[in-house]
């Protein structure tokens, strides 16, 4: 079969999941993980397939288009339901069903007791699905489906539990912010449709170079607008402060959605308009900077915070970071390869987290957690793994491929290298915060939950309640369950975990400077007549051994205050804490972001509302247009009401009158 | 005795002179196969087996429809044909309307299975008059002469007017049939007499020989002869009262709500499609010489119904009225593809047509199944059925969704391919005004899905509200639009295992939808919205319709 065939295959099976699960969500028990599960699987094997099917055909050969149908082919419009097979596109496809099936397995131990249990895989199927269009998808229309999908399945998993209220209020904040990107997508897709006549993604690319020149005004104001929606979707400063609320929705969720795949999407869109930001390097500085400032503010909070979740979700920002950081450079193949090793290790991280929530009750907060290790020998492997993956330790898969980015921003120079060097601050505080974590959860004397569990008893909360502000939960419908569940005792979890932790170990091996190029040479077709992918920018094997060198070294020494810090001189923390004050109080309180965002936007933009509804709503549209249009409906539907008197002789006489005037206007108009 | 021999051979001699035309009956094949139908049926209703006339009679119709369909799908690959000495031409335009028209009948025969109907007015009877009319629409969509086209209408018309009145002992069938009779003699008369002006204009009566008249006296002043725009203004007039274009339109609600239901449908749908494929026949290729006389008058008589059918369709409490007012304005919205006058017009006419047989013929399956159920077709009445039959309710939904022109269903797409043609044509206004009345049709369409899910059914409700009572909004029969309004899954899932099995054990057995009513609305709903979201098959299916008509732009 061709790999477009495959490619629809793909999209298939999760569009069937969604529509089976969905429809039958109240007849289905158990039976919806097991369709869910399946139906990812399916497209996972059917990637595969796409990707043997590519691999049969010549490099040059290996962009393939397939349209359906067109949507719309008038005035100059060629929106088509069409989608793109190329080495980019059947990597994220790789990735992003690979994890999910993984995810979808776990989740059907993790989600058991919770009464959403068939609504929970419905929505995560369409996330698959939704994603799947964002990655597969052959022109901006499609893109922008799938773009905007994905914010409405990420609205609908967070709000998951929606008699939280912290869920609910959590999920609407992405949303909004998600939207805003969205809209600069759309935006974008203006500028550069306007001289490119097309939304065809090769059309535009091959158009592009012959209208714009270097650094048009229309290129860089598409590309920034781009840019603004890879911000909002990878929640990159300042447009990040909905990923950590995220964090209210089911574990798996965060594992798979905030952090493996879809958060993702905005490394995966300047990947994807590579030739575009090619030509506007302006605005590729912007991405990149903006991603180095991320990488560094996030890695900074992630060392206060306390709720076990959010560290991981401010790791993500700061790995998405790197990414956005090297995409925007000119790293491809470093950005794709760091995005996979991520998903794997990320994922990882988050199902140990969701055991180790499971086996505390309910409880997120580090403060409460403790010497788990000896209960939780599985996940605390895990957990390891996931974290010198994360820190960048050899020879474990976050160190090849987040050295891969840096290295080419070296030796690039310039602001890059300025930029990388930066990065490597980022390592450090990543190897600090990660370990940070792994200390605090795992050693120190084991707590109550942590006791409890080494003598075979889960712990289990009475009264369970919301770890974000401590309302109740209603566990009818806004909680994983009564039952709490643990890696230990659910093969389903230890299977998802093991693989992934097996990858987060093994997974970087794809691409070794010097020894190997798997990855690099897949996507070579795609990135070919990029001169920023050219071999003249790549580093030589030296220096990227060099640099793999100094990241190892970077990221041990992270671990070894976190060491310092938390197990031989314990206390240091509060020290610490109680010295730099304000420092802690500004990171604690991320910077201010929230508030920040508070008083510059949403006020003005509240009393910007109420005006609005004010003037603009009660008087305007309500009164005088609605108003007055329903009015005039309504008279006229009673004046046709009453011609309608069902008498023979008032029809006759309608028809008498109707004929008569056409009649009259044909001999009148004659000409 | 000689001499009459004589005069015998001479006339015998002459006779051989005389030709009869040729008969192409492989092209005549499906009028054929219809009327052998019709004859058949109609002897063997004359059974005296209840179960003959009540089992066999219709099975033997859907044979000879289904033949029928055989036949036009077999003419489809040939290149058009015009046959019987002119009379008759056999194109795609005129085998996309027989193939509607045969689907709407067919629609009808299983409609009325279990209907009052072919019971009252015998079986046989009923099941040939279905049969002449479906030819009479075969004819009058061939037609490629004024007296074909008349010849057609009336076959078409004249047994409707009879099954109008098939519930004889119903005071409202009676109504309709009488109604429908004396207006629609009126509109057959307005025809006929514009037919008449435009022979006598042109001297012909051949489709054919009328356009290259025009064409050749063009600049001769035929063009503005007020005979000709007399007898083409009356044709409009005449066609308006088939296709129930406002303000001709004033017996549609009545006579479809006296109907027997199955028959509206068929009416609904078929005669429609007939009426607006010998509009686009006359107007894009006979005197579409006289474009810039008429586009205009239809243009406005298309507006007008898009108005008053969206408006007057608001307050409608009866389904089948509210169903009437909208068949008027979606007419208005297939009248604005024939004003244009160019092959794209045509073409998404005919899709319009495909995509209106579809939406319509799913909810009256739904209207069938409410009158037996509460023996009204009242509104209201539809209150619960969301719960009581979500196949049911999901396939009038979907219908009421698709008229109103939603997205992802093929009454989108739809109208979609008519604003394209108006705008290509240079009729954006009639594009905006179309628009318009989508956006009012809203205003009773969506009141029709409220029915179907936000509202408890009256005395079910009850029971189900009582038995439940795990959260605040849990009773409430929300059926399988849970997000609206804080519903909440989970919760609504419980009551309905606590709270509604006993009265479904009880009451509700008894509603179950018959299953071919079930069948004809699911196969509808399902089609209306796999066409919707690829619609890629039935462009195909009309693409060939606008070449067809020689002379279009």
């Amino acid at each position: 079969m061709s790999p477009t065939t495959w490619g629809w295959l793909v999209l298939l099976f999760p569009l069937l999941g969604t529509i089976a699960i969905g429809l039958g969500f109240r007849t289905y028990s158990r039976a919806a993980g097991v369709i869910g599960t399946a139906a990812i699987f399916l497209a996972f094997v059917c990637s595969v397939g796409a990707l043997i099917a590519l691999l049969g055909r010549a490099g040059a050969h290996r962009e393939v288009v397939s349209s359906l149908w067109n949507y719309d082919a008038s005035a100059g419009v060629d929106a088509k339901l069409q989608i793109l097979v190329d080495p980019i596109s059947v990597f994220m496809m790789l990735v992003v069903t690979g994890v999910s099936t993984l995810i979808h397995l776990y989740s059907t131990a993790y989600m058991r007791s919770d009464e959403g249990y068939s609504r929970y895989f419905a929505y995560l199927n369409f996330f698959v699905l939704s994603m799947l269009v964002l990655v597969t998808g052959g022109n901006f229309i499609m893109l922008i489906i799938g773009w905007a999908f994905v914010g409405a399945a990420s609205y609908l998993l967070i709000s998951f539990w929606y008699r939280r209220s912290t869920a609910t209020k959590a999920g609407i904040k992405a949303f909004v912010i998600n939207v805003l990107g969205d809209v600069g997508l759309v935006l974008g897709t203006f500028f550069i449709y306007r001289h490119t006549h097309t939304v065809s993604f090769l059309g535009s690319f091959a158009a592009a170079p012959h209208v714009f020149h270097t650094d048009s005004p229309d290129l860089v104001a598409g590309c920034l607008l781009f840019l603004v929606g890879a911000f909002a979707k990878s929640a990159q400063v300042p447009l990040h402060t909905w990923l950590p609320d995220a964090m209210e929705g089911p574990t798996p969720v965060s594992s798979l959605i905030h952090a493996a795949t879809m958060v993702t999407a905005g490394v995966y869109l300047i990947v994807r308009l590579h030739p575009l930001f090619v030509l506007a390097p302006t605005a590729a500085e912007v991405g990149a900077i903006v991603g180095c400032m991320t990488l560094l503010i996030a890695g900074t909070i992630a060392l206060v915070v306390t709720d076990i979740k959010r560290v991981i979700a401010y790791s993500t920002m700061s790995q998405i970071g790197y990414m956005i950081m090297g995409a925007s450079s000119g790293a491809y193949v470093g950005a794709l390869f760091h995005l996979m090793t991520h998903a794997f290790f990320k994922a990882l991280l988050f199902m140990g987290a969701g055991s180790v929530i499971g086996a505390m009750a309910g409880e997120q907060s580090l403060d409460r957690m403790s010497g788990l290790r000896k209960a939780m020998p599985f996940t605390f492997i895990c957990f390891l793994a996931g974290g010198f993956a994360l820190s960048g330790v050899a020879p474990f898969a976050g160190w090849l491929s987040k050295d891969d980015i840096l290295g080419y921003m070296n030796n690039r120079g310039g602001l890059y290298e300025v930029l990388g060097i930066l990065g490597y601050a980022g390592a450090f505080l990543t190897g600090a915060y990660t370990f940070r974590l792994i200390f605090r959860t795992f050693y120190g004397e084991p707590c109550a939950e942590a006791r409890e569990l080494e003598h075979g008893h889960l712990a289990h909360a009475e009264v369970h309640r919301n770890p974000a502000n401590g309302e109740e939960e209603d566990t009818g419908v806004g909680f994983p369950g009564p039952e709490h569940v643990i890696a230990e005792r659910e093969p389903a979890m230890k299977v998802a975990m093991g693989i992934l932790a097996l990858l987060a170990v093994v997974g970087g091996f794809v691409e070794i400077p010097g020894v190997d190029h798997v990855l690099s040479s897949f996507l070579s077709s795609a990135l070919s007549g990029d001169a920023l992918a050219a071999a003249s920018h790549q580093p030589s094997t030296g220096a990227a051994w060099i640099g793999l060198i100094i990241g190892t070294i970077v990221g041990l020494a992270g671990i070894g205050v976190a060491y310092r810090v938390y197990i031989s001189k314990p206390g240091t923390s509060a020290a610490l804490q109680a010295r730099f004050a304000a420092l802690h109080n500004f990171l604690s309180h991320k910077w201010y972001f929230d508030e920040l965002i508070d008083v510059v936007i949403v006020r003005p933009a509240l009393t910007l509302g109420r005006f609005a509804q004010a003037v603009l709503e009660r008087v305007v549209i309500s009164g005088a247009l609605t108003g007055g249009v329903t009015g005039l409906v309504r008279s006229g539907s009673a004046a046709v009401r009453r011609a309608q008197t069902g008498l023979l002789r008032l029809y006759a006489g309608a028809v008498v009158l109707g004929l008569t005037a056409v009649v009259l206007y044909f001999l009148i108009s004659a000409h | 005795m000689i001499k009459n021999a004589h005069a015998m051979s001479a006339l015998l001699i002459a006779a051989a002179h005389i030709r009869g035309p040729h008969i192409a009956w492989a092209e005549l094949s499906p009028i054929v196969l219809i009327a052998a139908g019709a004859l058949i049926v109609l002897l063997v209703g004359l059974a005296g087996s209840q179960m003959v006339r009540a089992r066999v009679v219709p099975a033997l119709a859907v044979v000879a429809i289904a033949g029928a369909m055989g036949t036009e799908i077999w003419r489809f690959t040939y290149a058009p044909q015009t046959i019987v000495a002119g009379a008759l031409r056999i194109d795609d335009l005129a085998l996309i309307a027989d193939l509607v028209c045969a689907v709407a009948a067919l629609a009808a025969v299983l409609l009325s299975l279990r209907a009052r109907a072919p019971r009252d007015a015998g079986h046989g009877e009923f099941h040939a008059l279905l049969l002449f009319s479906l030819m009479g629409m075969a004819v009058l969509v061939s037609a490629q002469d004024l007296i074909t086209l008349f010849l057609g209408l009336e076959l078409l018309s004249i047994p409707l007017y009879v099954l109008c009145a098939a519930e004889y002992r119903r005071e409202g069938s009676l109504e309709a049939g009488l109604k429908y009779l004396i207006i629609g003699s009126v509109g057959s008369a307005t025809l006929v007499y514009g037919l008449a002006l435009i022979y006598g204009a042109t001297g012909q009566t051949g489709f054919g020989g009328i356009a290259r008249a025009l064409a050749t006296h063009a600049s001769g002043g035929l063009l503005g002869d007020p005979l000709l725009l007399t007898g083409i203004a009356l044709v409009v007039v005449g066609f308006a009262f088939k296709a129930s274009v406002a303000p001709f339109h004033q017996w549609t609600p009545d006579v479809y709500e006296g109907a027997p239901t199955p028959i509206t449908a068929f009416m609904a749908t078929a005669t429609k499609a007939a009426a607006i494929a010998v509009f686009l026949r006359f107007f894009d290729f006979a005197v579409t010489a006289e474009h810039v006389n008429w586009a205009p008058a239809v243009a406005a008589l298309a507006a007008v119904t898009i108005i008053v059918g969206n408006v007057g369709a608001l307050g409608q409490g009866s389904l089948k009225r509210l169903l009437g007012y909208s068949g008027v304005a979606q007419a208005g919205y297939m009248l604005t593809g024939l004003v244009v006058g160019t092959q794209l017009g045509v073409s998404a006419t005919m899709f319009y047509v495909v995509a209106y047989l579809m939406m319509n013929l799913g909810a009256f399956a739904v209207i069938v199944h409410q009158e037996r159920v509460s023996g009204s077709d009242r509104m209201a009445d539809l209150a619960g059925l969301g719960r009581r039959s979500p196949p049911l309710a999901w396939s009038l939904t979907i219908a009421m969704l698709a008229l109103a022109g939603i997205p992802g269903t093929i009454g989108f797409i739809g109208k979609v391919q008519l604003i394209h043609a108006l705008v290509n044509g240079g009729y954006g206004w009639l594009a905006i005004v179309l628009v318009v009345g989508a956006m009012i049709s809203l205003g009773y369409y969506l009141r029709v899905v409220a029915a179907v899910w936000m509202t408890p059914a009256e005395g079910h409700g009850a029971a189900a509200v009582s038995g439940a009572g795990a959260g605040p909004l849990a009773g409430t029969p929300l059926g399988g639009f849970a997000p609206i309004a804080g519903g909440s899954p989970e919760a609504d899932a419980q009551a309905e295992t606590d709270g509604a099995g006993a009265a479904r054990a009880g009451v509700l057995e008894r509603l179950d939808p018959d299953p071919e009513l079930l069948l004809v609305a699911a196969v509808f709903a399902a089609l209306t919205i796999v066409f919707g979201v690829v619609p890629g098959p039935v462009f195909q299916f009309v693409a060939h319709a606008g070449a067809v008509l020689v002379g279009l732009r």
